[in-house]
């Protein structure tokens, strides 16, 4: 089983290579790493300053990527996409605060300083969920279903 | 991967962080106490203490080799204990980088987060990117997956024995001001269930192909979405379908609608809580809704939204609410105000002894947050209505939680803040919790995040 997996990881880098050896790789500049500008507080509005352009390897207008209330709950087309466009400004640890797999407590207890954010379960989440799960368990699949947690397990044998 | 594999692992990585010329550290430590009087047992306390601790490393060697790293570990400081044992910890992300100047290339290799694909995937393995020519993205990953071991092992083995290999790719084309869209594949588990010395009738394998979609002809106008398919049988059987529109009306309102789509047999492929995540059920979901978004000046925001879902097994759910925002002297007083409805009294079944309307509820929101120099301070409320009946709130029908917190940033890179927390649940009639959280960061980096 060994032997295959590093079979294909193998797969996967030459494959990456190939492409790189027959020249098929872009040849634009990276985006940049770093936001050149620091950005003030709250959420920014990417389309106030860069008003007509695209974002550079994103091509989309920076329109898309202004934090209003919809992109921050709906962030993941952009995360999955164009994700080096939010790593521009956003460490990596700014997505743990709720996507962090394995965590000691929820994101709303860690980040009860800040009520501006939109960290999920506020309030007594423990009663809510035995309703949310029944009006939509999916909500809950996108970041439970994989977790393997006996505290689910407690109640959900 | 074994305990020793991970401390030795572990160490190379943060060893790996003094070559770097640009080293961030930053921490939250939080010591919090919590009394609980729960219905038919002790008054308890509970006092644990938990560290979090990142690293982002830079410039090791090369201006485009990184290392990342963040975790936590948490104690608890008394002998009682609701937890996983007294102490606990966990690795979140441990991995180098290497950023290409050219065609946004990437390689990662230790543990991260894959989600270029259909699925958001925790794996210890490798990862790269790149652009192509032409406006074509291609993305691949592989290696094992992160399994939480927190449940007893021998409950695991199925589990553990099918998710041996994880790997995914994603092949995408992009067109400046018109959109983009990729295919992609994902497979969790080369085993089948059948391969077990029991052969199991529940199958954890996952075969996932995915369409996702982005289309962007103007900067007023997107649509965005994705659909994902079961491959993991003979047939291809559409597990979701999940689209969002956003239409924004000059600079001050955006509209957004969303209709999503998802057939739990094949969107709940792969589970490990398939008590929890029926698969058995074929229950199908529909959902559809939109919010809108009215900034009527840069302090002021109204949002309106509202939701209505259908589960084919379950009935119908229509949800509603509103929020209001201010911000005051940029940022010196920040204020809000919600409120949301959900009405559940077209739902066909839950309980046999209990009616279905009991599941509907109303919450409500208050905060303020304040900050005057070096001080920050906030209160939050939250209260949950319910419906007489409700089969899951012991004769409760209100149960809330207000939290209070002060703060003082002592330097530009250290903050203490303290929490006090009140509030009325099912469970514990009365809770009580306070918090002690120092947050620190030393080293160059300019990006957000905690």
């Amino acid at each position: 089983m060994v032997r295959k997996s590093v079979l294909q990881i193998l797969g996967v880098v030459l494959g990456l290579g190939m492409l790189m050896a027959c020249g098929l790789v872009s040849p634009e500049a990276s985006f940049a790493a770093t936001h050149p500008e620091g950005l003030g507080a709250g959420k920014p509005v990417c389309s106030e300053c860069h008003s007509t352009d695209v974002a550079k390897g994103a091509l989309k207008p920076y329109a898309t990527f202004d934090h209003t209330p919809t992109f921050v709950k709906d962030h993941k087309f952009q995360a999955n996409q164009d994700r080096n466009t939010c790593a521009a400004c956003h460490a990596p640890s700014f997505c743990v605060d709720c996507h962090g797999g394995k965590v000691p407590m929820k994101p709303a207890t860690r980040l009860s300083d800040s009520p501006d954010r939109m960290a999920p379960h506020r309030g007594d989440f423990l009663t809510l969920h035995k309703i949310e799960g029944k009006l939509d368990p999916s909500s809950c699949y996108s970041c439970h279903g994989r977790a393997n947690n006996d505290k689910c397990r407690a109640c959900h044998r | 991967m074994k305990r020793h594999t991970y401390v030795a692992l572990l160490a190379t990585l943060m060893s790996a962080s003094a070559w770097g010329q640009e080293v961030s550290l930053y921490g939250t430590t939080m010591a919090q106490m919590w009394k609980q009087d729960a219905a038919g047992t002790e008054k308890a306390t509970y006092t644990p203490a938990t560290q979090y601790l990142g690293i982002d490393a830079t410039k090791l060697g090369s201006d485009n080799l990184s290392l990342h790293l963040f975790g936590w570990g948490r104690t608890d400081l008394s002998d009682q204990s609701n937890f996983d044992g007294k102490t606990a910890g966990y690795l979140n992300y441990g991995y180098l980088q290497y950023r290409f100047d050219q065609a946004n290339a990437e390689i990662k290799a230790g543990r991260f987060t894959a989600n270029q694909s259909t699925g958001f995937e925790q794996i210890d393995g490798v990862s790269a990117r790149t652009d192509l020519v032409n406006g074509f993205t291609v993305s691949a990953f592989g290696g094992k997956p992160v399994l939480y071991k927190v449940v007893d092992p021998r409950n695991q083995h199925d589990y553990d024995f099918q998710h041996d290999f994880i790997f995914g790719a994603r092949l995408g084309w992009r067109m400046a001001q018109v959109g983009e869209i990729g295919l992609s594949y994902l497979q969790d588990g080369t085993k089948a269930a059948q391969d077990l010395t029991f052969p199991s009738s529940t199958d954890y394998t996952r075969k996932r192909l995915g369409l996702d979609l982005v289309v962007t002809p103007a900067k007023a106008f997107s649509l965005q979405g994705r659909s994902v398919y079961d491959v993991s049988n003979q047939r291809t059987n559409a597990a979701e379908q999940d689209y969002t529109a956003t239409v924004k009306l000059g600079d001050q309102v955006t509209m957004s609608g969303n209709y999503a789509e998802r057939n739990f047999r094949f969107y709940f492929a792969g589970t490990n809580l398939p008590s929890l995540f029926r698969q058995d059920d074929g229950d199908l979901f529909k959902g559809f809704g939109g919010n809108l978004t009215w900034n009527t000046t840069a302090s002021f925001q109204v949002v309106a939204d509202y939701r209505h879902t259908h589960r084919e097994t379950f009935g119908d759910v229509n949800r509603a609410g509103g929020e209001m925002r201010w911000n005051f002297n940029e940022r010196a007083v920040l204020l809000g105000v919600s409120g949301h409805w959900a009405n559940a009294v077209d739902t066909k079944f839950v309980d046999p002894a209990a009616p279905s309307r009991s599941l509907s509820h109303k919450e409500a929101r208050a905060w303020v947050m304040l900050n005057k120099g070096k001080f920050t301070a906030s209160l939050d409320g939250i209260l949950q209505r319910y419906e007489s009946g409700n089969p899951y709130l012991a004769g409760l029908r209100n149960v809330f939680e207000t939290v209070a917190s002060v703060g003082y940033q002592a330097t530009t890179n250290v903050k203490v803040s303290g929490d006090v927390s009140f509030g009325s649940t099912p469970v514990a009639k009365h809770e009580t919790r306070a918090l002690l959280r120092a947050e620190y960061r030393f080293g160059f980096a300019k990006k957000g995040g905690k």
